[in-house]
Order: structure tokens, then C-alpha cells, then sequence
């Protein structure tokens, strides 16, 4: 896989100078699962063990309908885990790019599971300890990518039944050299009970710019507990965008370490039903002066559903000039709706531009009022200004099928479908 | 069209119209005036029925049918309009959807046809010619991020789209500049027809210039203290308020 790689980070990336990187990977990783009690943590009333079963290989898949027509030839598909070759097509991917599944990838990633900080967690160790494919995408120095990838997991599992949830260990490597430009689309979907660990790892290089839009719209019956590391070098730019609507009980744990005069925003929507939990704990490391970091994270709870928050900014030793932004913003459907936010600041430079805030709540009554004074009833101006709450985080998706059947799925999570289409 | 008797309201318990009577006939073009925290906006907003307000006497007859049996989107769908001093900000919303959504509700309770996608795109670009306003703001978020002028700009044209019989237009030149102020005067003229009426509340005269209004009404105090022609407007540019409030405490009011 080294072919054509001359220098820089990617040929570090592929080096064949330490065999067994993926080795020594899995073997810390494992050693500090054999430290957690076998059954390592209820979900929903059901075990997980260190070792779950896969999910079975369906007979076929049919991706077809997750197909977005602008990213038609430069995507990756995989199926409860597996490549699923016959689905993928990455034919228009640019000279240069490299978009190919991580079981085909050198033994050698060596960048694996050495980005960003912080303690991994058991889901993220047992990824590490597991996978067995995934996706690795590499850009090399200056390139602009002016087409979006695409990077699909479809799971089938069966219904809830007796034992331990099936799983699977989606592991993705992304990496821009320096100067080089992307937009991945990562989406997960599914049906049936099973557990979804997927771990994303990110380099930005210096003054790379990477926008990455993830969806997970897993089964209702599922888990999916993700981990997501980037690093940002001096200048570059990681834009993040992840909407959370599917799975029984959800988390997302992204770290992002900022280097100097980096950018980044880390951008969140829950839109939650029935029973359904969405857990967020972001960290966002502002490690060198003269970064500036956005987040606004969105959470719609109805029914007995609940959100939780917890972003946390660092700010270390002598980052001064930081800029960082950050908002939680929630609006509860039903009296027996939950939220629980808690941004937190952690400062320690002393010339710095930080500020957060936390809100709870129901509708404005004076945007209510706004819609009625223009003819619409009570009920359609609480729909469209619940679809406008949840919406505003869509319009900026830059791949306007995917735009547009997101708006679809906020209409009709938001019962604004009624409406007409609104998309 | 628009028969008030005795209007009286508070806000938190606090009374802000004492007693208001006006009478607005089809075809007719009124303004009420009068200084800051006079209750000018307050009259528009219990108008079209503001939850923030509560009517504690009086009657208000649109039509003939009693307005506050109405909710405030019967009133909007009945003919009733405000174009507000503050428009709202509503991000997700394209303004396009939005003014879509609010022509075909009207359309659907007076059993007109509803207009789809295409065809309201052909309708609406004809409105925001009357405007002037570029057509990029129609895929925008209504009104988030819209400049002051832009925002009544905004009003007028969900006016044009939803063809009220009568407008409230509450403080349309503040956050306009003269250019836009002469198009948007002339934009609500041309809206204006002998079975609709206008009810024009501002600070000052300058709107009244393009805006010819036959009735003007001080208020003050929750109260209309003084009544005349379009004479009055110009001698309140001249000479201010304070001699109405002058003359209204000496006892020689309306």
C-alpha cells in the first residue's frame, strides 16, 4: 500500500519500518480490558461481554437506498462490519486520494490509536482490541478534494432476543497532509438489536481544512457508543457536524486537540423519542495561543426520552488568544422529557475569549405568536418552530441531497410534515 | 371594517389603554401618533391579539364578528395583519417555506387553491419585485441575521403575500433609510384598495408623507387625546407633541 507515497505524514502513516503497530494496539488495549469485569456493562437489561459476537453477514445488503447521487462513485460500504465490495464504488475519487478499506491497509498504520489524548473508554478499548475493518482516507499535501466522500455502515442484526448483543468495530483513519481540503459524509444505519463502537481517528494537517458530517440513524433496538479523536495542526480547520436520531441509548465522545491558530466546530443535534437516550461528552483541547473553537449543541427531547450534555473546554498554560464558543441549547417536547447539560470551561491562560451557555426550555412564546399573527394555528406554529430548531443545524450541510432527507426525516420526527414540504 | 368601543387593556395588571373608540371604514387610511410609551404599539398588538396583554373591556368588531373571540391566527386568516416594529427571528425556517406555508393556510380557510412549490415560486417573485428585495433572501432563515431594514422589508412582504383587508403597520420606517422607505410607502399604497384599510402607527410624521393618511389620532396615556385630518400630522412636525399633552391636561382635549 506504500505505492506512491513519497513523504510527508502519509508515508509515516504506511511505513513499513514497524510491523505489528495494529499489534501493539490491540494488545494494550486488551490488557486493560482484562482489568474490567467480564460483564462489562449493562445495556438496557442486556450484557456485553469483552467478546461479542458478530453480526452474521446478511445473505445481501442493498445500499441503494442510502445512495446520494453526488457522491455516487466515491463511496465505501460497509455491512454489519464487513467490506461490502459489491456496494462500494470509489471510481471518481481525485488522483492522489487514498479511500480504501482498513483490512486491505498495511499492517503498519502506525498513526493508529496515537491521536489525540485522553484515556479511551471501554467501548473505545474494545474497539481497538476488536475491529477488523473500517475505512482508512488519506489526502496528500495541497489537494483540494472538490468531491464529497462518502463512508456508509448498514447494520441487519435480529431482533432483541436471549444473550449477549452481537457488535461491531467500525475503526476509520482519516489523515490530510498539510494544505489539503475534504468533506466526508460518515453515516451509520441499521435494524435489529446490536451494539455499534465505532472509533474515528483524524489527523488535520497544517492549514488542511476537513468538514465531516456524521449521522447515525441506527436501529431502534441498537447501541451505539462512538469515539472520535482529531487532531488539528497549526492552521488547519476540522468542522463537525454529528446528528444523532436512531438507536435505543447513544453516545458520542469526540476529543479535539487544537495546535496553534487551528479552527474548529464541533456541532451536535439529538432529536429524541420514546425511551430513547443520546449522551454527548465532548472535549475540546485548546492546547496552543491563537485557536478559536465553535460548538453548538442542539438536543429535542419528546416522550420519556433524554439528553445528556457534557462539553468541556481546556484551555492550557499559555494558549492565549483562544477563542471558544460554546452553547447547549434543549427544548423539551413533554413534561416527562430529560436533559441534563453541563458545559464547563477550564482555563488557564489569562488573556483569552471564552464563553458558554446552557438553556432549557420550551418554545418562545413570542415566535409562537409571530407564526399565528401570520395565520398559522397554535399546533402548525409549534411544529415549525420545533422543525426550525432542529433544522437550523442542517442548513449549512453542504451535500444537498443529504440536506434535503435530512429535512425530510426533521419534518417528520417533528409531526411539521404536515405542513407540506418545507425541504 | 374595524369598529372599536371602550377598548380597555393591561399588561401584568397594568392598565395601558384607558378607552380607546375608532372606527376605520374600507378605503380609509388612518394613523395613530404620538410619543414613546404612548400605547401605540399596545393597541396594535391587542389588535391581533398579543398574549402578553389582556383585554379588560370594550369591543372590538372586525366585520362585523367580535375580535376577540377569535385566537390570534383566526384573526391573521379572517384579514387581519401587523407588521411589527421587532419582526421575530426564526432560524430553520426558510423564508421561502414559511411565506408558502402562510399564503396556502390562508388560501385553504377561504377555499382557494393551494399553491405548490412551482407555482409559488412564480407568485412570490413577483411580490419581492414590489418590495425590492433580491430574491437570495427568500432561501434565508426568516428574518435570522436580517438587517432592521430588512426585516420590514420582510413585513411588507409577507403583506404583499398574504393580502390582509387591514394592515397594521407599526413603526415601518424605523431601520429604513429614505430609498427603502419610499419603496416600501409606495409598495403598501399599491396594496391599498377601496374594500381594504390601513392603520398606520409611528413616532413620526416622515411616513405620512408617502403613506397619506385621511385620519389622525394622538395617543397618549393609554388614551386618543386629539383627532383631525392630515393638518394635524403636519403641525405635529412642526411643533411636537407636548402641546397636545398640553392641551389634553388643561381639559380642552378630544
Amino acid at each position: 500500500m506504500t505505492a506512491g507515497v513519497e513523504s510527508g505524514p502519509l508515508s509515516e502513516l504506511l511505513a513499513s519500518a514497524r510491523p505489528g503497530g495494529w499489534e501493539a494496539l490491540r494488545d494494550a488495549a486488551e490488557s486493560r480490558l482484562a482489568h474490567r469485569d467480564a460483564d462489562l456493562a449493562p445495556l438496557g437489561g442486556r450484557t456485553l461481554r469483552t467478546a461479542p459476537p458478530a453480526i452474521p453477514p446478511p445473505a445481501s445488503a442493498d445500499a441503494q437506498p442510502y445512495v446520494h447521487p453526488e457522491m455516487m462513485a466515491t463511496r465505501q460500504v460497509f455491512v454489519n462490519g464487513f467490506h461490502a465490495s459489491h456496494a462500494s464504488c470509489a471510481t471518481a475519487l481525485p488522483a492522489g486520494v487514498r479511500f480504501f478499506p482498513i483490512s486491505t491497509a498495511s499492517e503498519a498504520c502506525r498513526l493508529l490509536g496515537t491521536l489525540g489524548e485522553g484515556a479511551p473508554d471501554l467501548f473505545e478499548d474494545l474497539n481497538s482490541a476488536r475491529f477488523t475493518e473500517g475505512a482508512v482516507i488519506l489526502v496528500p499535501q495541497n489537494l483540494r478534494v472538490g468531491i464529497p466522500l462518502h463512508l456508509l455502515f448498514l447494520n441487519h442484526a435480529p431482533a432483541a432476543g436471549e444473550g449477549s448483543l452481537p457488535a461491531v468495530f467500525p475503526r476509520v483513519l482519516v489523515a490530510l497532509d498539510r494544505g489539503a481540503e475534504l468533506e466526508l459524509v460518515e453515516e451509520h444505519h441499521g435494524e435489529g438489536a446490536y451494539l455499534s463502537c465505532p472509533v474515528v481517528e483524524i489527523r488535520v494537517g497544517e492549514g488542511a481544512v476537513l468538514r465531516h458530517e456524521r449521522i447515525q440513524r441506527e436501529g431502534a433496538e441498537a447501541f451505539h457508543f462512538g469515539a472520535l479523536r482529531a487532531e488539528v495542526a497549526q492552521g488547519g480547520q476540522y468542522h463537525s457536524r454529528t446528528l444523532s436520531f436512531g438507536a435505543r441509548v447513544s453516545r458520542q465522545r469526540p476529543r479535539l486537540h487544537l495546535a496553534e491558530g487551528a479552527e474548529a466546530s464541533l456541532d451536535g443535534l439529538a432529536l429524541l423519542g420514546g425511551t430513547q437516550v443520546a449522551d454527548t461528552q465532548s472535549f475540546i483541547h485548546h492546547a496552543a495561543p491563537h485557536a478559536t473553537s465553535r460548538q453548538l449543541h442542539k438536543c429535542v427531547v419528546d416522550g420519556q426520552a433524554r439528553a445528556i450534555f457534557n462539553g468541556s473546554i481546556r484551555v492550557a498554560p499559555g494558549a492565549q488568544q483562544t477563542d471558544a464558543h460554546q452553547q447547549s441549547r434543549n427544548l423539551l417536547l413533554s413534561a416527562t422529557a430529560k436533559v441534563d447539560t453541563r458545559p464547563q470551561l477550564e482555563i488557564y491562560a489569562d488573556d483569552v475569549k471564552c464563553s458558554h451557555g446552557a438553556a432549557v426550555g420550551q418554545l418562545d412564546p413570542d415566535e409562537l405568536f409571530y407564526l399565528q399573527s401570520r395565520g398559522l394555528s397554535p399546533e402548525d406554529a409549534r411544529n415549525l418552530l420545533t422543525y426550525g430548531f432542529a433544522a437550523d443545524l442542517l442548513a449549512r450541510i453542504p451535500v444537498a441531497s443529504l440536506r434535503r432527507s435530512l429535512r425530510h426525516l426533521v419534518l417528520a420526527r417533528t409531526q411539521a410534515a404536515s405542513l407540506g414540504d418545507l425541504a | 371594517m374595524l369598529s372599536i368601543k371602550n377598548l380597555t387593556a393591561s399588561i401584568n395588571g397594568t392598565p395601558v389603554l384607558k378607552g380607546i373608540d375608532l372606527e376605520i371604514k374600507a378605503g380609509e387610511i388612518h394613523a395613530i401618533m404620538g410619543p414613546n410609551g404612548s400605547g401605540k404599539s399596545t393597541l396594535g398588538k391587542v389588535l391581533v391579539g398579543h398574549p402578553a396583554y389582556e383585554v379588560t373591556g370594550g369591543v372590538v368588531l372586525f366585520e362585523g364578528q367580535d375580535l376577540f373571540g377569535l385566537e390570534a391566527d383566526a384573526r391573521a386568516r379572517a384579514g387581519l395583519f401587523m407588521g411589527f416594529q421587532h419582526p421575530i427571528e426564526v432560524p430553520g425556517v426558510s423564508n421561502a417555506a414559511f411565506l408558502r406555508l402562510a399564503y396556502n393556510k390562508k388560501a385553504e380557510a377561504e377555499g382557494r387553491d393551494e399553491l405548490d412549490p412551482l407555482e409559488f415560486d412564480d407568485f412570490i417573485k413577483e411580490k419581492i419585485r414590489l418590495v425590492a428585495m433580491r430574491e437570495e433572501f427568500l432561501d434565508r432563515s426568516l428574518n435570522e441575521g436580517f438587517s432592521g431594514g430588512e426585516k420590514k422589508r420582510n413585513e411588507i412582504l409577507q403583506m404583499a403575500v398574504l393580502e390582509p383587508k387591514l394592515a397594521i403597520l407599526d413603526e415601518l420606517d424605523s431601520g429604513l433609510d429614505i430609498d427603502a422607505l419610499r419603496v416600501l410607502g409606495e409598495a403598501v399604497n399599491r396594496l391599498m384598495r377601496p374594500d381594504r384599510a390601513l392603520l398606520i402607527i409611528t413616532h413620526f410624521p416622515r411616513i405620512l408623507e408617502t403613506l397619506r393618511p385621511q385620519f389622525v389620532h394622538v395617543l397618549s396615556g393609554g388614551r386618543i387625546l386629539k383627532r383631525g385630518g392630515p393638518e394635524l400630522a403636519v403641525e405635529l412636525e412642526e411643533r411636537g407633541y407636548d402641546w397636545v399633552l398640553e392641551e389634553a391636561s388643561a381639559g380642552r382635549g378630544v
